[in-house]
């Protein structure tokens, strides 16, 4: 079946099988490979994109169900080359290790401070448990979102003993 | 690796309803497809068809009615009735079963109709819909029928809808409206999971209501309790009303312990 | 070596630049083998055993050969071939019979995965299911059931290995010092207790996948997420009789290892489609629920300690002894038990000790190489067991602990002295037990117990590890000048998020004087133009790299400067450099820059000198030895990396639910080359070992099949599950032949979180814990003393639970 979407702001008219996921679609038919798959079954965030303005894990959406949507993918985040606000605070608070789960971490965290530009500790948290990171222990991720949410202005450190 | 199905979208009540008269048990609905296409992926489920809801027109949202209450509809996913200020004011029972339901992303799409008409023992939804005396109106082809949620779960995964049935829209009737509560559900992690156990609780005019998941093949209700009943005696209801197993997941013991001290924590914690 | 760097002067090292490859990763530029699909690609799938044990008895693949679009089938009887790094004991399919859920029995190769998938399920396999060995603790006894009964004829690595024919005993590894018997007779106490914890997986985020092109003439290039590159080679040319010339092994990003894409995995079965196939390129991506029963997981331990205690609170001796449960293949699960046997004491001094830690065979998915090499494991029982004694002897866990761990002048289990430069685990210690009040509840925390009703507990914990590889570890670093003077560097050392790229460009720019900007290291490796690296595991990449990294800077500018003398008719020792130029250290304006020499010099008149500057560097573990066979005793130690946990747990002492409050680790890294990044790795590493602690674990029925296989069932640590407070120090005490004075810390961080937090757990509510992981269940049932869970082979229906093999 035909559908006709809008992905990082440009128009896609596309052929899909009835039974492909948006996850596929997106990085087998278009060849956007930043949206990665963890798990394929909803429970590890590597796959979130946002759908009309919502974080969905884009391995339980159909591509058919997005006919008429607007989807944004991480290739969408960083403009005319530079890295977006959110990019660079991880960047700063080396909230990056095998970058796996970046690409779904970083649109979790766009769509939270759309919805909530000023989040606690607390709901940073819960913002993103549905993002697995198995690298960094989410603590500097935590921090890059308190910094580009204006709430601190320096990075985490060590103590030297 | 999903499975071949045919797509099909429908964009009325009457041609979702020809469709499942037509096709009724080799389709299945899809809204929220965070169960859906889970069970297909896991060869679970098997559908010729798979009919998406949510292009019918008014099967979104929530609306609002004088007599019968809050009317959730097939579309309404978990977010949408989070974010409505007066669901969480009159229903804090359906937010607090709501919002640690699995994860953010899922709660943007996974709906309220999915949750209950999935069946499993675990749901959180079904928990508060059982105490707020919530009502399941049914529809097909023949017309519209309703069912209270006490009578709606028949067993594992299963209820009374038919294969050509849709569960269409839920009914949480204004009269349970203001009522406070609150819902305590084991996890094995403070991230998401399904309920290892769960229990809601409500006070309303003298009365308490339980509706817990995890705890039996279906969400069980437990009622005739009464605000003045001392603790003991609801704790002993409830765990006469339920019977858990021991699983990868907890032993029976273990559940058994943590309905009590659910049932103690919420008798204390929601003020009526 | 070290450089006695003033720390002020250091330009790179010590600070934290961002990571080099950041910015890939950030944008979903960053290509992993996950993301490749190559020209006439096909894409395989693999049908697995449903049981634990079972004869082969016939596979009829009739209708799958039938199916449009199938390119290549093959089964165990196809192949003629034996895998294993140690102990070469595994087929590429099972071929005969199946040793456990989830291995892999055909492998189809199709035009789409669609197709692949549908062939899979329209084959049949007839099983005649035989019992099955489970439990490690069984598989030892006489009359098991053997799960390799032709053991005794694997070819091995007998210096190393002592695999036991006629048993289900992979590898007996041995430590024997002092005289056992004569120091339990000194004791004034004697503690004996076990302690067990289950199998778990790494849960990379990006499953194991590979791409294979076995060409014509076997032209054979291999993409493959994996940690070492040249451990893929040559294991794959071994199995497959071939010269190392014949095969490349390209490795873009990879999306994390943990250990369990340290060796061959899925390559060399992949290849055998491909060959089958015509030479088309085929790829396998694993699900995830493959990721946890077809692919490696850790093993499974059961370790006894009997602890001998002097009067004065001074350990006399210590018998101990690991039973591993590796599963059906032994992979490095020997060399884990090797490892962890002269490791198996802990940072404390132990005059007579005794060492027995077997690996043994079950019918179960096998063990791999994790994070902390058994350390994790060994080290539950082990700080669980140190708590214990404490307690028996009636000494303060924190003070029993300081009057035991090692100092100058110790010897370890295999005999080695230790020096104050090895390591300062008494600062490691003292700095987590202070950032945690140990031993006291602050005002706050009474006040906060008063107002709960829960109770506060803390715990403490140290850790050791030394990096375990041969004693003849070796690396190289090839670095290229560009023609305008940057520089390029070449490591077979690989990136798998550890942040290696950035730690060695600092380490170059710091070493060469250049700006960091001009030094590029690059990410994607390649065996055909990268040198050779081990092996990218044990946390010794730092060391061994990095040092060879800083002779090849050396090298560079010596070349360098040999060009610049003739060029500015100088001697080499009268010249310095800045980053860009060399000039005469008496006359600044006579100098050339490093883009004129770059490819060679040039003199006005066209004459040229020089060529391509190209810096080489090797490096190998020095003064290392293998150990003895019979008593453990040598030197196997590049280095010890030491640190210590401090945690506050709050209890509910009426449901066991707990909550960690703080976690205070210290490791003492030597030198910090990057903070962030440092701090980055002890963040992470002790969330992973948190996840250990909490709720992961392998759960099985009682015919071997697996309860859990995806995340459903296996969680994983997330966002809501760190502590609310997390304190990382770092000591620098240097590694005096380490580069800038570093050593490794990327497992550390994993190690002993688990016996800190069941340490916490017993002070909060006196609950003894002896089992991984600790759930709220596990705690409410130690405290009421009932019965543990038989939390890996469950005695109980599975409910809810189904095996599902995706």
């Amino acid at each position: 079946m035909k559908i006709k979407l809008t992905i990082n702001g440009a128009s896609y008219e596309k052929d899909v099988a009835e039974n492909r996921t948006l996850l596929r679609f997106l990085r087998e038919d278009l060849g956007l490979t930043g949206t990665k798959e963890g798990c394929g079954a909803g429970e590890c965030g590597a796959c979130t994109v946002i759908l009309d303005g919502r974080t969905v894990n884009a391995c339980m959406v159909l591509a058919a169900e997005v006919d008429g949507a607007s989807v944004k993918t991480i290739e969408g985040e960083a403009r005319d080359g530079k890295l977006s606000d959110i990019q660079q605070a991880f960047d700063r608070h080396h909230a990056v290790q095998c970058g796996f789960c970046s690409s779904g971490m970083v649109l979790s965290v766009r769509e939270l401070i759309e919805r909530n530009p000023r989040p606690s500790v607390g709901e940073i948290k819960q913002g993103l448990e549905g993002n697995f990171c198995r690298c960094t222990g989410y603590t500097q991720i935590i921090e890059a979102v308190l910094d580009v949410t204006g709430q601190i202005d320096r990075k985490g450190e060590m103590t030297h003993a | 690796m999903i499975y071949n199905f045919k797509y099909l979208a429908p964009e009325t009540r009457g041609e979702l309803h020809a469709m499942l008269a037509d096709r009724g048990p080799a389709a299945a609905l899809l809204s929220g497809g965070t169960d859906l296409l889970v069970n297909i992926r896991n060869g679970v489920l098997r559908p010729e068809f798979v009919i998406n809801v949510k292009k019918v027109k008014d099967f979104g949202g929530i609306a609002w009615s004088a007599e019968e209450g809050l009317i959730i509809r097939a579309g309404c996913t978990i977010n949408d009735l989070l974010r409505d200020a007066r669901v969480r004011a009159d229903y804090p029972l359906l937010a607090a079963c709501a919002h640690d339901l699995a994860s953010y992303q899922i709660r943007n799409r996974a709906t309220v109709v999915g949750n209950v008409a999935n069946a499993s023992p675990c749901s959180d939804m079904a928990a508060a819909l059982l105490c707020l005396k919530a009502r399941a109106v049914i529809s097909s082809s023949r017309g519209e029928r309703e069912v209270p949620f006490p009578e709606f779960f028949k067993g594992v995964k299963k209820t009374v809808i038919r294969p050509d049935e849709i569960l269409e829209r839920i009914i949480v009737p204004a009269s349970s409206a203001g009522a406070p509560g609150d819902y305590r559900k084991l996890k094995r992690i403070n991230g998401h999971d399904l309920a290892i156990v769960g229990v809601a609780l409500l006070k309303q005019d003298g009365e308490i209501r339980m509706g817990i998941s995890s705890a039996a093949p279906t969400p069980i209700y437990v009622g005739g309790l009464k605000t003045s009943d001392p603790a003991d005696l609801v704790v002993a209801a409830a765990l006469e009303a339920v019977h858990p197993i021991s699983d990868v997941r907890c032993t029976r013991e273990y559940r058994e312990h943590m309905i009590q001290v659910y049932v103690r924590r919420l008798l204390e914690e929601v003020k009526a | 070596m070290l450089e006695h760097s003033d720390p002020s002067t250091l330009k790179h090292v010590g600070h934290s630049p961002e990571r080099q490859e950041a910015t890939a990763k950030l944008t979903g530029d960053a290509v992993y083998t996950s993301d490749m699909t190559l020209p006439g690609m096909l894409h395989a799938q693999i049908k697995k055993s449903p049981h634990a044990s079972a004869i082969i008895r016939g596979i009829d693949l009739s209708r799958a050969e039938k199916l449009p679009g199938v390119r290549a089938i093959l089964t165990g009887a196809d192949l003629d071939y034996r895998l294993g790094l140690y102990v070469v004991d595994k087929d590429i399919l099972a071929k005969g019979k199946v040793r456990h859920y989830g291995e892999a029995v055909v492998a189809v190769a199709a035009d789409t995965l669609a197709i692949a998938r549908e062939a899979v399920e329209l084959i049949d396999v007839d099983y005649e299911v035989t019992p099955a060995v489970l439990n490690h603790m069984d598989a030892i006894k006489e009359g098991a059931p053997l799960v390799h009964p032709d053991l005794g004829s694997y070819a091995t690595i007998p210096e190393v290995f002592s695999p036991q024919g006629g048993t289900n005993i992979a590898n007996l590894s041995k430590c024997r010092k002092g005289d056992i018997d004569k120091g339990f007779k000194e004791a004034e106490w004697i503690v004996e207790r076990e302690y067990t914890n289950p199998s778990v997986q790494h849960v990379p985020m990006e499953t194991h996948v590979a791409i294979v092109e076995w060409k014509t003439g076997d032209e054979i290039t291999i993409w493959t997420s994996a940690q070492s590159p040249f451990t893929v080679r040559g294991l794959f040319c071994y199995t497959f009789k071939l010269p190392l010339t014949k095969v490349r092994v390209i490795i873009p990003h990879v999306g994390g290892g943990f250990g369990g894409k340290a060796g061959i995995h899925m390559e060399p079965l992949v290849a055998c489609l491909s060959r089958k196939a015509g030479g088309r390129p085929v790829k396998f991506q694993a699900t995830r629920e493959e990721e946890f029963s077809l692919l490696p997981c850790r093993s499974a331990l059961t370790y006894k300690i009997k602890t001998g205690v002097r009067a004065d609170g001074r350990i006399c001796a210590q018998k101990m002894e690991m039973y591993w449960d590796a599963g059906a293949y032994a992979d490095y699960a020997v060399n884990v038990t090797r490892a962890s046997g002269y490791s198996a004491a802990g940072p404390y001094e132990i005059p007579n000790a005794w060492l027995d830690a077997y690996t043994v065979y079950t019918n179960k998915p096998y063990g791999t190489a994790y994070r902390g090499f058994g350390h994790v494991e060994f080290f539950w029982g082990l700080e669980r067991h140190m708590e214990l004694v404490a307690q028996t002897i009636g000494m303060d866990p924190l003070a029993f602990r300081r009057l035991n761990l090692l100092r100058p002048g110790s010897l370890t289990l295999t005999g080695e002295k230790i020096t104050e430069h090895t390591g300062d685990i008494r600062k490691c210690l003292d700095s987590v037990a202070a950032g945690i009040h140990y031993g006291e509840l602050t005002a706050a925390e009474q006040a906060r117990e008063l107002q709960t009703g829960l109770k506060i507990g803390k715990g403490l914990a140290t850790l050791h590890k030394a990096p375990a590889m041969p004693p003849f570890t070796a690396t190289a670093v090839i670095m290229k000048m560009n023609s305008d003077g940057t520089v390029l560097v070449n490591v077979g050392l690989t990136e798998i998020g550890q942040g290696s790229t950035t730690a060695f460009a600092q380490i170059a720019a710091e070493r060469l004087g250049f700006p960091l900007d001009k030094v590029t290291v690059t990410v994607e490796k390649d065996t055909d133009r990268d040198p050779y690296d081990w092996q990218t595991v044990a946390s010794k990449g730092l060391m061994l790299t990095g040092n060879a990294l800083i002779l090849a800077c050396d090298d560079l500018l010596k070349n360098a400067y040999e060009v610049a003398g003739q060029a500015l008719r100088a001697q080499p020792c009268d010249l310095e450099h800045d980053g860009g130029r060399i000039y005469i250290k008496h006359n600044h304006d006579k100098s050339v820059s490093f883009s004129q020499l770059s490819v060679g010099y040039c003199y006005p008149d066209g004459n040229a000198i020089g060529g391509p500057l190209i810096g080489v560097g090797r490096y190998v573990a020095q003064g290392l030895t293998n150990l003895d066979k019979a008593t453990g005793q040598g030197l196997p130690a590049l280095d010890w990396t030491y640190g210590a946990h401090g945690i506050i747990v709050e209890v509910n002492p009426a449901s066991g639910e707990f909550h960690l409050l703080k976690i205070c680790s210290a490791y003492d890294v030597g030198k910090a080359i990057n903070p962030d990044m440092v701090r980055g790795q002890c963040i992470g590493g002790m969330i992973q070992g948190l996840g250990t602690a909490l709720c992961e674990g392998y759960i099985y029925d009682e015919q071997g099949h697996l309860l859990n296989p995806s995340f459903t069932d296996n969680k994983i640590p997330t966002a809501r599950d760190i502590p609310d407070e997390i304190e990382c120090i770092i000591v620098e005490t240097p590694q005096l032949d380490g580069p800038f004075g570093a050593r490794g810390v990327g497992e550390h961080p994993m190690i002993a979180v688990a016996p800190a937090l069941g340490n916490a757990i017993r002070d909060a509510v006196g609950a003894e814990l002896t089992h991984m992981p600790i759930r709220a269940e596990d705690v409410w049932r130690a405290m009421g003393r009932k019965e543990p869970v038989e939390t890996w082979i469950t005695r109980t229906p599975t409910g809810s639970c189904r095996s599902v093999l995706l």
